[in-house]
């Protein structure tokens, strides 16, 4: 069977520095061809539970974007070949200053850029600003738009577009139908490559998905398979025991190690 | 006023494409609704027998001569039904939600008496209700909880975050994204996505436009108009007939909580912390970490202790329209003792911020001038706070006395539920008993959880 292209959504700091790294080995050693990091936000309203907790736990964990932006580059100086995306709510990047903010992603190696409440036509000067310093600001499509403004984002000349599979929030499954033909042709009309997802968290939804897109998107899947290897080795993120440490990440890599091999390969 | 749904910098609608649906739809409807004479004729009925209105503005005659400056007058929302200012607003948006076919309704609350408005609102229009609640302001406020179930409301207790208002917000934006077809999410405050801080705007007027006909009736000017601001909208909606003018002077009172770093209070204008931001789809004042997190807010009162501020009061301040003051925890406690005492009105804790400055203000200016504040609710909701603070011995000698009965006849007169105390119930561990009890053709089993 042919391998699917798969981009895979990671939380950053989940379930804490180390762990995260582990699991971003696992994805690639899985055959991920691209990474989604996600940088925890405490207002992630987008977001279902299971990325929720996530973010919350990175947060309560005291973790820093500062922290997340250590972890991007190690990814890429370590992994140059894997792409690097990153999600990020608003609220971060604007803070600081969507200038400053896409200039700190660019000097990690970061290739674009996923703000879903930063609408295409309100940006705030995010795809300007990634485009001056060669980064892809990757507009979100939902199956709820009105078709012209669907046609508008999918001719914005962007070199990828994210398209979610249903409306809804992450985490729950999804059905793929012929609206979801109809719709991902739609995303696809003006030359982007897709990126979709939702809820895809098997092999045979990510086979039916991969032939409508360019690369399937799996996230909740992957942070369920982390939280279920931190609770077998029952390292809490506080452990100061290194050796169990270890142990722990060592499951953490291999586990989904596995699960990204199963939703490519099937195996 | 700039570009549609701006407000100066502020306002814009900031949102996931998966919602950018729901939003339109609304703003078509409301737009509509907004010319259309039935529609406000079966508003203003409601207005007048349902919610009351209008509401009287009181002369504060004792405590204006205690104080020895300026008259100050009490516009009387509290009178309104349910307590508070929120039915304005509930009521408008639900009968909106009737209009466009919606069958259920979706809100947030922090206080509970947003969540309390849009209940009622929802039971007497017919409409399913769902209401988000942080954890721990359903701990806090649980006879608003209770009066919500009463009504029919499923309350869904919201245990991420900081279990307060703007947590139960993402939720109910959460439910939203997966539910508009047939749901309308009602936002408690001028604030969220455009259009809703027109909207909200629009339904609080009343206030305003009754303030204004009701200083002209008795041939008075004010001086200036106070009201607390949480999210905005008791404020936005009293001060909107004088928005465009120069007089009076408009004040708006943030929580100023018990000291001044973040975390301590909530003033999105004037506290440490308060920075512009993009945060539950629209741009405006916020307390923000440097990195852009949400902070963590404090106030004695649930209702004031958000940490945004609705995007046309944060330009109305940007631009010196309005003046931003705050009143502390202990500020509040003796605004609310003082008007309790003198004038037989029991301030809710939010709207006894307002009535702090507003004696510091009358004290301060001559004799003849009014200061009219606006008393947002009345204190009912908050006695659980207030009584332990005034009367604690008391107080705590009564609750034992009531558990120790409720634990003797746990049902009280009602046939016994088949699971757990009301309590529980109120966290969203049971149903509501009284669908139980009693089908209505508006209950419906849970939808979301
Ligand atoms: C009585 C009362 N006043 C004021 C507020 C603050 O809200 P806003 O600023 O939207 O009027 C609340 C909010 O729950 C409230 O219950």
């Amino acid at each position: 069977m042919d391998k699917i292209r798969l981009m895979a959504h990671l939380v950053a700091g989940f379930p804490d520095a180390s762990g995260c790294r582990a699991a971003a080995e696992g994805l690639i050693e899985g055959g991920a061809s691209y990474l989604e990091i996600q940088i925890p936000f405490s207002d992630p309203s987008a977001d279902g539970p299971v990325i929720q907790s996530a973010c919350a736990a990175a947060l309560a964990n005291g973790y820093s974007v500062s922290q997340a932006l250590d972890f991007l580059e190690s990814l890429h100086r370590d992994f140059p070949q894997v792409p690097l995306f990153v999600m990020a709510y608003a609220s971060l990047v604007v803070t600081p200053g969507v200038e400053q903010f896409v200039h700190m992603m660019a000097q990690r190696g970061v290739m674009g850029l996923i703000v879903p409440d930063l609408p295409f036509d309100r940006d705030e000067g995010l795809a300007e600003a990634c485009a001056h310093q060669g980064l892809v600001s990757i507009p979100v499509a939902a199956p709820s738009m009105r078709s012209e403004r669907l046609e508008r984002m999918a001719h914005l000349g962007r070199a990828y577009l994210y398209a979610a599979l249903r409306t809804g929030i992450t985490g729950t499954t999804t059905t793929i139908g012929e609206g979801t033909l109809q719709f991902l042709k739609a995303c696809a009309a003006g030359g982007s490559k897709v990126l979709g997802g939702f809820g895809i968290r098997s092999h045979t939804q990510a086979r039916a998905v991969a032939p409508l897109v360019h690369a399937v998107v799996a996230g909740s899947v992957f942070v369920e398979t982390i939280q279920e290897a931190v609770e077998a080795h029952r390292v809490s993120r506080s452990a100061s025991f290194k050796g169990s440490i270890e142990v722990r990440d060592t499951a953490i890599r291999e586990n989904i190690r596995q699960k990204a091999q199963e939703i490519t390969r099937g195996e | 006023m700039g570009e549609k749904g701006y407000f100066g910098p502020y306002g814009g609608r900031y949102v996931p494409e998966v919602l950018g649906r729901a939003i339109e739809e609304i703003e078509e409807a409301f737009e509509a609704a907004c010319t259309d004479r039935a529609f406000q004729d079966e508003l203003a009925l409601l207005q007048r027998d349902f919610i009351g209105r209008p509401t009287p503005l009181l002369y504060a005659e004792n405590s204006s001569r205690l104080l020895g400056g300026a008259d100050i007058y009490i516009k009387m929302e509290g009178l309104a039904h349910t307590g508070a200012h929120k039915i304005n607003n509930a009521l408008g948006q639900a009968l909106l939600a009737k209009r466009m076919g919606k069958t259920r309704v979706i809100a947030e609350t922090g206080a509970g008496q947003h969540g309390l408005a849009t209940a009622a609102a929802c039971a007497k229009l017919g409409l399913s209700c769902t209401i988000y609640m942080g954890a721990v302001d359903v701990d806090r406020q649980q006879p608003n909880v209770a009066t919500m179930e009463l009504f029919g409301a499923q309350v869904v207790p919201v245990y991420a975050g900081s279990q307060t208002l703007k947590d139960a917000i993402n939720e109910a934006f959460r439910d939203w994204a997966a539910s508009f077809a047939d749901t309308f999410y009602i936002i408690g405050s001028a604030l969220g996505p455009a259009p809703y801080p027109d909207m909200v705007r629009t339904f609080q007027s009343v206030i305003g436009k009754e303030v204004k006909e009701q200083l002209a009736s008795r041939g008075l000017e004010p001086e200036a108009l106070v009201a607390c601001v949480g999210g905005g909208s008791n404020a936005i909606g009293f001060f909107s007939p004088y928005l465009e003018a120069e007089k009076p002077r408009l004040i708006g009172v943030e929580a100023g909580g018990r000291g001044t770093s973040l975390g301590d209070h909530a003033a999105r204008m004037t506290g440490e912390g308060a920075r512009t931001g993009i945060v539950h789809g629209y741009k405006s004042r916020f307390l923000l970490t440097e990195e852009g997190q949400v902070a963590p807010t404090h106030s004695i009162s649930a209702g004031l202790d958000y940490p945004g501020i609705g995007p046309q009061l944060a330009a109305l301040g940007r631009s010196g329209r309005l003046e931003f003051r705050r009143a502390s925890d202990e500020e509040a406690l003796e605004a609310l003792t003082f008007f309790a005492r003198h004038e037989g009105v029991v301030f809710a804790l939010e709207s006894a911020h307002a009535g702090a400055v507003a004696i510091n203000l009358a004290r301060s200016l001559p004799k003849g001038k009014v200061v009219v504040v606006n008393m947002s609710g009345r204190g009912d909701k908050d006695l659980f706070i207030t009584a332990p603070y005034f009367r604690p011995a008391a107080w705590a000698a009564f609750l034992e006395r009531e558990l120790a009965a409720l634990r003797a006849h746990p049902s009280g007169i009602a046939p016994p539920p088949s699971s757990g105390t009301g309590l529980e119930n109120a966290r969203g561990v049971a149903h509501s008993t009284t669908s139980k009890l009693i089908s209505s053709p508006t209950s419906r089993e849970v939808h979301h959880g």
